[in-house]
């Protein structure tokens, strides 16, 4: 699991730990007195939501203040304001710097260089992806070794910038470094750093991701606030649980499909049946992965998620995954089948056709008892075995499924089955 | 990179050493490996020193407690050149670390299979390894097979590798392990083998990017072409296809891109690596890049033709839409590089289902849609025919079942069997039914059941103080112990001599009533010709018998027919069984499995099998009551056979425990202390004295 921090973290969190030159900020609710005291001070504030977007999308809502009854009311609306359909946790004002320039810098790891890499650019404040070849620069960065203000200081030589200015951003940077390999980041990004007319260098906005795998992520003794997010209550729960236990994966995610619903084994044959499905008019409810050899308990309860927040509106259900290597289907399937049992159960009986295709350890005992619970609720099924492509099997499931959608009346339904 | 043609990654007399080889994933792997190719000389992991992996039909594997022990161990023609990772994500660079330091000079590759590994240490591990000339594979790889050698490293292929890896001429190279073999096994549909089949790994960093292995694959003699699956994420495609350019690379490849359903959405896909991240690492981007190079639209397998000879002039590779087109566009190529095919073409890729009932569907899916069953292949065929069309008892799956049960439960409150309440069954029910529910799952569905049962719960209790179990409590109670060791001593002196007629009895009437298509085993009209079936038995029987004589071995006898006592008349019976028959008599109840028993005492006697109608036994009786309750249970496939087949002995020995335990308090009370001893003097000495 991937962690994200914006600017706000950074700046309460990271940039005074790792000495990295920072604008002052106050965060909303904060009393009317100490934003007049700090305007006073700064002569202006930008007035920010605390909300994790890709790109630029916060633009449109930053507001810059010098009013402190402005930015009182400013900071309540921009903090109730939805930043590309997400609901930020909070505002913050942070201290205006007028800026002679502006310089980007981000690390991340390259697939490249199968190492960190430092990319800079002195055309700070908008997208890279948009900055020419020439007006960046790529640095790799020895992992052992790690970034030094020579290195730094030679790639801003290399965009122009000489001098004091150099030395005084090539030492923000190795600041900006150690920060990085410090606390497990997987990609960190300062655009821009703004450079003010007397020399002084400020991070200005930030955001990075830390990598879940990396235990230093996990020992900041940091307690990163909790950010509303856009999951659904699907996903939501389906990655409580799948945190829960490190046996088996459990990954979703809803990818707004109605007809099938898909329980699918293999990070590879996950892809290529959702995009198979998908090209076929199969409309995929969510992506899944269960792969990773699942213990019962686990796959049965990770099931019956998925068929609680979905089963009711699907077309049909497909269980599908390539010849697992590891993977016992027996155990698998029969947790599957047991899950759904105690779906309908509750919730009354369901016809909708079940198509599965798989290979592996335990296959046919796994088949069996599949079947026997399919036979016992009535449901139709089709089942594969691992002689039949799991591309085409996804093809076939794609046709039952509209077929199946197309049968309008779930009355018509039921007087075909009685 | 050290290696300098994929050989170089893999070959016939590597010698493969894993860490943590007694983990649960890794002694799997490696015993399945082992079997298949014998390259594993050791493994080690910490504290296990001085075990062995035993592996019947390969070589076992000894287990070293670390690295450094296993290297100065092993002779120098056991020295491993091949390091394989299974360690636990956060001791990955301890090991790799060990395997540079003490494998220098031996050790030409690490495999780390780990998953969930930081990106910082994998970025580490390939800086060790570039310092020190270590080729490394991974993270989070599946393993590596050179199918013309027939060896793998890691658990490519599953457990039957050769069954998807052909020796041929195709270089599979993917991130996902079991795309490799899906390919494999596509590619054998259009006559191709596999000289290679890498899974680099799932994590973000592929330690061995395409772009180091696609020289490998030019200079090897065994690779005419390479066969790509890819994901998002990652410049690895953008730079191999700019080396490949600038060096002239001369293979084709085919090539499926994975994952365009997925822009546009903030979702990472299955693997880890596979999140794009703007410039050449989206799907799209990547179809694009490859289309570039090839020079050539997207393969459509309705224009074979055309795009074979368009691909005849370039020759560098095609891109497929589907994973299944890629047998119609291997065809293509072949045809337009005008290649021998590696081998007969497999059959082609087609949809064969297994098992099927559309049900309320039937009548409205078109015919295409309806599924046709045909054979399975083997083994599968047999396996299905076995486990799920033979017509009795249902199949389970295993799972570890330490802190769970299907047969109890207790909330704290109220302890249940199989979901009823003990206090409601204490209330209403007989402790018959409550076993027969403990045991079977269900309450049985009629009350003469639990009587018959408890009538053989009577009849199992004594057969007198002289029988073997009996005497198991007379000896416990002899040498003073407590009535625990007396009820072990009784459950100790029976089995499958001493009580265990009754199983080979139940197993008698499924073998001859698996496939008559019974179904309620009380119901008169069954419709089977009994004595035709007891006819054939018979007739069988003689068969096996006279063959046995005449080869002079032992024949396997009717079970529980004959009776030591009741021998004497021409017709003869057993008085208990005889109880149990004239109670169901009077209620006017039916059990064929008692019927049949009878006709076929009396049809052995009528072929001159036997010299007089035996006496169908007690033990049969047990059989027959416990067949009875078990048959539909059986027939419904909510039981399995093992389970009905362990019924009879298990009522016996219920009861006779209960008579030990009677045996026990008598002799207790009435006996005198070591009065079971035999004296000396009436012992007999079958050797001699020999010191």
């Amino acid at each position: 699991m991937s962690l994200r921090v914006g600017e706000l973290g950074f700046l309460k969190e990271l940039a005074g730990r790792f000495q990295i030159p920072a604008p002052e900020f106050v965060v909303e609710p904060v009393a009317q007195s100490i934003v007049k005291d700090r305007l006073e001070k700064w002569g202006s504030g930008i007035i920010k939501p605390d909300v994790l977007t890709g790109k630029r999308g916060k633009a449109g809502v930053i507001r810059t203040v010098t009013d402190y009854r402005e930015a009182v009311r400013m900071l309540k609306q921009v903090a109730a304001t939805e930043v590309s359909g997400q609901q930020p946790r909070t505002a913050y004002m942070v201290q205006a710097v007028p800026a002679d320039m502006e310089v980007f810098s981000a690390i991340t790891y390259s697939s490249r260089t199968l190492g960190p890499t430092m990319t800079i650019s002195l055309q700070g404040g908008m997208d890279i992806e948009s900055v020419g070849e020439a007006g960046k620069v790529s640095i790799p960065v020895g992992i052992f070794r790690g970034l030094n203000a020579y290195e730094a200081s030679e790639a801003l030589s290399h965009l122009g910038m000489e001098g004091q200015l150099n030395a005084k951003l090539a030492r923000a940077l190795v600041g900006q470094w150690d920060m990085f390999s410090s606390t497990g980041m997987l990609s960190c990004e300062i655009n821009p750093w703004r450079v003010t007319h007397d020399g002084g260098v400020y991070a200005c906005d930030f955001k990075a991701t830390f990598d879940g795998n990396n235990r230093k992520s996990h020992d900041l003794g940091i307690r990163w606030p909790e950010y509303p997010t856009n999951e659904t209550s699907f996903e939501e729960e389906m990655k409580a649980w799948a945190t829960s236990s490190y046996q088996g994966q459990a990954h979703v995610s809803d990818l707004g499909g109605k007809k099938i619903l898909p329980i699918l084994f293999g990070g590879g044959a996950s892809t290529i049946i959702i995009e198979t499905l998908n090209q076929l008019g199969g409309d995929p409810i969510f992506l899944s992965d269960f792969g990773g050899n699942p213990p019962y308990d686990r796959m049965k309860q990770t099931a019956a998620i998925c068929f609680k927040h979905h089963l009711a509106r699907a077309s049909l259900l497909l269980i599908l995954g390539g010849k697992a290597n590891n993977t016992r289907i027996d155990v698998t399937f029969a947790a599957i089948g047991d899950a759904l049992q105690e779906w309908v159960d509750e919730n009354g009986p369901l016809q909708i056709p079940v198509v599965v295709g798989r290979g592996g350890p335990g296959l046919v005992q796994g088949f069996g008892h599949l079947k026997k619970t399919l036979d016992n609720l009535g449901m139709p099924y089709v089942f594969f075995g691992p002689d039949s492509p799991i591309t085409m099997v996804a093809a076939y499931a794609a046709e039952l499924a509209s077929l199946v959608a197309d049968i309008e009346s779930p009355e018509e339904q039921e007087n075909v089955a009685s | 990179m050290k290696a300098q043609s994929l050989e170089g990654l893999l070959k016939d007399g590597d010698r493969v050493a894993v860490s943590n080889i007694t983990g649960r994933e890794a002694s799997n792997v490696s015993y399945i490996s082992q079997v298949y190719c014998n390259n594993i000389v050791a493994g080690w992991s910490l504290g296990k020193a001085g075990r062995t992996i035993n592996v019947p039909g390969g070589r076992d594997i000894p287990v070293f407690g670390q690295f450094d022990q296993l290297m100065t161990q092993l002779p120098d023609d056991r020295k491993p050149n091949k390091v394989v990772v299974y360690s636990p994500p956060e001791a990955v660079y301890g090991d790799v670390k060990e395997a540079i330091e003490h494998g220098k000079g031996y050790i030409d590759t690490i495999y780390v299979i780990t998953e969930n590994v930081s990106v910082e240490v994998t970025a580490k591990l390939r800086r060790l390894c570039d310092l020190d000339d270590f080729d490394i594979v991974g993270c989070n790889t599946l393993g590596v097979i050179n199918a013309h050698d027939g060896v793998r490293i890691g658990a490519v292929g599953g457990d039957s590798p050769a069954e998807s890896f052909a020796p041929g001429s195709a270089c599979v190279i993917s991130n996902s392990g079991n795309m490799v073999n899906t390919i494999a096994s596509y590619l054998q549909s259009a006559g191709l083998g596999i000289s290679y089949g890498i899974a680099t790994g799932k994590d973000p960093l592929i330690l061995t990017p395409l772009k180091e292995l696609l020289p490998l694959a030019e200079r090897d003699p065994r690779t005419r072409l390479v066969v790509l699956y890819v994901e998002p994420g990652g410049m690895y495609e953008s730079d191999a296809l700019e080396i490949a350019r600038q060096s002239g690379f001369t293979k084709p490849i085919l090539v499926f891109v994975a994952g365009s359903f997925a822009e546009g959405l903030e979702i990472s896909l299955g693997h880890a690596g596979a999140v794009a991240n703007g410039g050449c690492t989206s799907a799209s981007a990547k179809m694009k890049l490859f289309d570039d190079y090839f020079g050539l639209e997207v393969f459509d397998p309705l224009k074979q033709k055309e795009t074979a000879e368009r691909l005849a002039e370039t020759r560098k590779g095609l891109r497929v839409n589907t994973l299944h087109d890629l047998v119609p566009a291997a065809a293509t190529l072949i045809s337009a590089m005008e290649w021998e095919s590696d081998m007969t073409p497999k059959s082609p890729l087609v949809l064969r289902p297994w098992l099927g009932n559309l049900g309320w569907l039937s009548g409205k899916a078109p015919a295409h849609l309806v599924p046709h069953i045909d054979t399975i292949p083997e083994p599968y065929g047999s396996l299905v025919k076995k486990y799920i069309h033979s017509g009795l008892g249902r199949t389970t799956s295993r799972q570890p079942m330490r802190n769970a049960s299907h047969a109890s439960s207790n909330d704290g409150v109220t302890p249940r069997i199989w979901g009823y309440s003990t206090l409601k069954l204490m209330e209403s029910r007989s402790f018959v039914e409550s076993v027969l529910l403990y045991w079977l799952g269900k309450p049985v569905d009629n009350p003469f059941e639990s009587r018959l049962v408890e009538m053989c719960l009577i009849a199992s209790l004594t057969n007198g103080p002289g029988t073997i179990s009996a005497q198991g409590a007379k000896l416990a109670a002899s040498a003073g112990n407590e009535p625990n060791t007396a009820l072990m001593a009784t459950l100790g002196a029976i089995g499958a001599v001493h009580g265990g007629n009754g199983k080979k009895s139940a197993k008698l009437l499924i073998d001859i009533f698996a496939n008559s298509g019974l179904t309620d085993p009380y119901n008169r009209d069954h419709g089977i010709d009994l004595d035709e079936l007891a006819v054939g038995f018979v007739s069988k029987f003689k068969k096996s018998k006279s063959a046995a004589k005449e080869a002079g071995v032992d024949y396997r006898k009717v079970p529980c027919l004959g009776h030591p006592i009741f021998n004497k008349d021409t017709v003869n019976y057993d008085p208990r069984e005889r109880v149990i028959n004239n109670y169901m008599e009077d209620k006017g109840l039916y059990n064929i499995f008692f019927d049949f028993y009878h006709r076929l005492a009396q049809e052995l006697f009528n072929q001159q099998a036997t010299n007089k109608v035996h006496a169908v036994n007690v033990d049969a009786a047990i059989a027959c009551v416990l067949m009875g309750i078990a048959w539909p249970r059986l027939v419904d496939k909510q039981i399995t056979v093992e389970r009905a087949l362990d019924l009879p002995f298990l009522i016996f020995a219920l009861g006779r425990v209960a008579g030990g335990a009677g045996e026990y308090l008598d002799h207790r009370e009435y006996g005198t202390d070591m009065d079971m001893r035999v004296p000396v003097s009436e012992c007999r000495t079958l050797g001699r004295a020999k010191d």
